[in-house]
This record gives structure tokens, sequence and C-alpha cells, in this order.
């Protein structure tokens, strides 16, 4: 569905943070939204999280640069780092290209994914989030 | 947009690092009217611009300017600024917009004894900066003079598409280019500076002429290692400290500052701006650490990723001891230690971009 110039995708879970993230059977990837991306503009470094870490639901688990701005990338779950995107080290501007696709940043192996995700919103609950932001 | 001291300014047109490879590769145009801009006038305008600044005005020959800046008694920079000789009793004096009303306050302060008259334009002249290598030959068909004669932070008074006003050949991103200011363009009835902004934008269409913001203007001089005031420089650094020396001219006699400059000078500055290019991938911010051997030894006061060398820089300040071009250093970013080394200033190659580049 569309929100003003800013898509949002049906089936995924996200954060007031503008992050989203994916159910893959007992793994979820995580990315930032449509509105993230284009906020920052011209993206041009993603710091990655590490491989193998863990990360605790709302912490900092890297950022999306661009020239001058700096957004967080928060953990909307808890879990470990199975994944990372390491395209993004020599492509970040996929995030701008494909947020919801070859421009997610993690897979999180999620340790308590029932509780975690009743904190997050889906992707009607996003779209009117979005609204009251955009205005 | 965003508010930069009080004025609504865009970040970018088009975006930061198309908007930086514009001016790099061939021209923009940024509108900087926020900035301030005074005509100092009257029998001792040179001296009184002696007294308040600390490069040499003397040697102002008409239509010749240079950087410099105004210090308190301690040596501390008050404001950083560009002073042209327009006419042989008329000097602009271009300020930062942030400092306004501190610097009129300053510089009336300090007027007293002189027999000057201090005119303050900002809001009655507009300004807009064309930078890059074509810049010149856009406002050259725009200009009643011949703009090649106008020497590096030089100026004169030229019919600009028809309108009075003034160009100076100064900027704020190491490229060649002009500062275009145009009279009787109040800011309340911009109608004027509108049409000579679309007129320069017209002129610059055959040299793709892009419109930039705040974000590349600021990326722009970071690149060549220019300062910010407020980030960069204020009243608790010295022009020494901030390495341009070369606008104190301890051979004048008088200056405000000039006993503080002066032994800090013989002894040498204990610590001292540094440009700092980064080694790996991140990119510096300032209020970062930097670091030598784990040790903190200073901090970065601008940050950013530059577009024309593909990499991250800082301009920060260290012990003198650290401050050698080539130095290893590190700065910490988002609790990473990235490798980086001191770097002269600016911070790209300057036989193929800025004013002095000799490949075409």
């Amino acid at each position: 569905m569309q929100v003003g110039d800013y898509e949002v995708i049906e089936g995924l879970y996200y954060t007031k943070e503008h992050e989203w993230i994916k159910l893959e059977g007992d793994r979820c990837r995580i990315g930032v939204t449509d509105y993230a991306q284009k906020s920052l503009h011209e993206i041009v470094f993603v710091d990655l999280p590490e491989s193998g870490g863990t990360v605790a639901k709302s912490q900092s688990m890297g950022s999306v640069e661009s020239v001058k701005a700096v957004e967080d990338v928060f953990a909307p779950i808890s879990g470990e780092i199975v994944e990372v995107n390491t395209k993004l080290a020599d492509s970040p501007e996929l995030v701008n290209q494909q947020p919801y696709g070859n421009g997610w940043i993690a897979v999180v192996k999620p340790s308590n994914i029932d509780a975690d995700l009743k904190g997050l919103l889906d992707a009607k609950g996003y779209a009117g989030f979005l609204k009251t932001q955009i205005k | 947009m965003v508010d930069f001291s009080g004025f609504e300014l865009p970040i970018w047109y088009k975006g930061i690092v198309p908007e930086c490879k514009a001016v790099r590769n061939s021209v923009g145009i940024f509108d900087v009217s926020h900035m301030g801009r005074n005509l100092i006038s009257g029998k001792d305008a040179a001296p009184f611009l002696d007294y308040v600044t600390t490069n040499d005005v003397s040697v102002l020959e008409v239509g010749r300017g240079h950087y410099s800046v105004m210090c308190n008694e301690k040596g501390g920079i008050v404001d950083d600024i560009i002073i042209c000789r327009l006419t042989e009793k008329q000097y602009l004096m271009v300020f930062n917009a942030g400092n306004r009303e501190k610097d009129l306050a300053w510089l009336n302060a300090k007027a007293e004894r002189f027999r000057v008259e201090i005119q303050h334009v900002s809001d009655a002249v507009s300004m807009f900066a064309v930078q890059g290598p074509n810049a010149e030959k856009i406002l050259q068909e725009m200009c009643d003079e011949d703009l090649s004669q106008i020497s590096r932070f030089g100026g004169k008074y030229v019919r600009v598409d028809g309108n009075k006003g003034a160009v100076t050949r100064t900027g704020y991103t190491g490229e060649d280019g002009f500062e275009v200011f145009t009279w009787d363009a109040p800011i309340e009835q911009p109608a004027k500076a509108v049409a000579v902004w679309n007129a320069i934008l017209d002129h610059g269409k055959a040299y793709d002429i892009q419109a930039c913001g705040l974000g590349a203007r600021d990326v722009l001089r970071l690149e060549a290692g220019m300062c910010l005031y407020g980030n960069d420089i204020d009243e608790s650094t010295t022009p020494l400290q901030a390495r341009v020396s070369f606008v104190v001219k301890l051979t004048k006699q008088d200056f405000i500052g000039r006993d503080v400059l002066a032994k800090e000078k013989a002894e040498g500055a204990k610590r001292v701006r540094v440009g700092l290019k980064v080694l790996e991938a991140g990119i510096p911010r300032a209020g970062c650490d930097i670091l030598k051997e784990s040790q903190v030894v200073g901090r970065v006061t601008s940050g950013t990723f530059s577009p024309t060398i593909n990499q991250g820089i800082a301009v920060g300040y260290v012990p003198k001891e650290y401050a050698k071009t080539g130095e290893s250093l590190a700065i910490r970013v988002r609790n990473k230690d990235l490798r980086a080394t001191v770097a002269g200033f600016p911070f790209y190659d300057s036989s193929k971009y800025g004013w002095q580049r000799t490949k075409a």
C-alpha cells in the first residue's frame, strides 16, 4: 500500500523507528522502510552488525548513513544475528533502490519472538503511524 | 528545509552527491543571502579594519580582497570574514549569518575612535555563490566587466544581468567561482533577486548548472579544508590553532589580540586543527573522539563522507605532536576505532580539483 510517497508492504511487521521485519520460518529478516531511506536520501554507508553477535530489542544494531545524516538501525527483536547483507558494504545504495528487497540489513534468529512481536506494528498500523508523521 | 541562523534553507535540491560533483566538475549555484554583509567606508576605513582584523588591510589595492579573522583581546576568533576593497574608500565585509548581531555590536563598539561608517546591508543586497570551473564563463555572459581581471578574493562593482551589483572571486568550496551581490534586492521583496538567480540558471544550462543546498556547501568546504564558524573555530580557538596563521600579520603595529597571538606564535600553538582521512569504511562526525594508541587526544569538529575522494574525512584538534601529515591516528565512530591518517588541506588532489587545478 502507498502512504503519500512511501510504500508500505503488507505482511511485514514494523517499528516506529522505521525498521521492518519479515518472518521467514524461525528467522527474521530486518531492514529499513521506504520512508527511512527516502528521508535519508542518498545512502553512502551502512554500518552492519557482526554476524554471530546478539542483539537486544530496541538497541542499536548498526546505522544507515547519508553524506550528512546518520540513522540508527534499532533491533526490532532480540536474538542472534545469523546473516548480514555484506553487499551493502560496496553498494549501500541498494537500501535506496530496494529497501524491502536487496537492501535488507540482517537476518536474526529470534530469542523471544512472541513477546517481541507484540510491540510491533502490522502494515496497517505502520501506515496509520506514517500518516501522523508526514501529515 | 532546515532552520539556519533564522533562515529557511534547503539541505539539498537534487542530492548532496550530484550537487558536489556539479561544483567540482562544472558549476553550481548557492543562495547565500543569509550571510552577513557590511559596507565599511570613511576616511579611517582601512585603519579601522586593520585594528579589528588580523590580516593586513593596508596592502589591499582597489579590487583586491582577502580572507581574515576578527579576534578578541585573548586572540579568540570572533568571526572569520572576507574583506574586499570595492572602491578607494569602501570595503565589503562578508561574515557569518549566525554572527550577524554579535559582529555588528563588536564592530560598532570598536569603531568609536575611527572616522568610519558601517553600513549593514545583509537584508538589502542579495548574495549568490556561483562555484566551479565553469562559473566565470556563465557570469561573463551576464556581466559588463572583464571577470578574468578579478584576482582570487578580489572583486568589483559590475552590472549583473543589467542590475547594479558586485562580484567577488570568492567562495566556500575550494573551486574557482564568484559571489554575486545584487543591490536594491531586499529580502522582503525578492523579485529582483529571484530574477538574477533564474538568469544565472538560464545561462548555466549549457553547463548543467546545479542548484546546491546547505549539505553540499558543508561537504565542499570541508573537502577544501575550510573552517565552519561554531564548529571548527570559535572564541575559544585562535587563528594559529586553527592553522589559518596566514591571516595573522604580526608586522602590523596594533590590532585586537595581537599580544596573545604574537606570544602564541613564538611559543607554537599547543593544539592545532588537522585534517583526517579515514582509511576504512565509516563516516566520522562532529563530536567523535580522536585517538592515538587508544588514548583520546582530541575531538572531531566536522566530519563527513567525501563524494570527491569517496572516503570519510574529518577535521579536529589534536596536540601539535600528532599533527604532522601522515601521522596515524584513529577516530572512534559508533564504538569502533577507525584508522585515520593526518592529511593536508585540501583533502582532494589539487591538480585535479579546486581553483588551482592544472588539469582541465
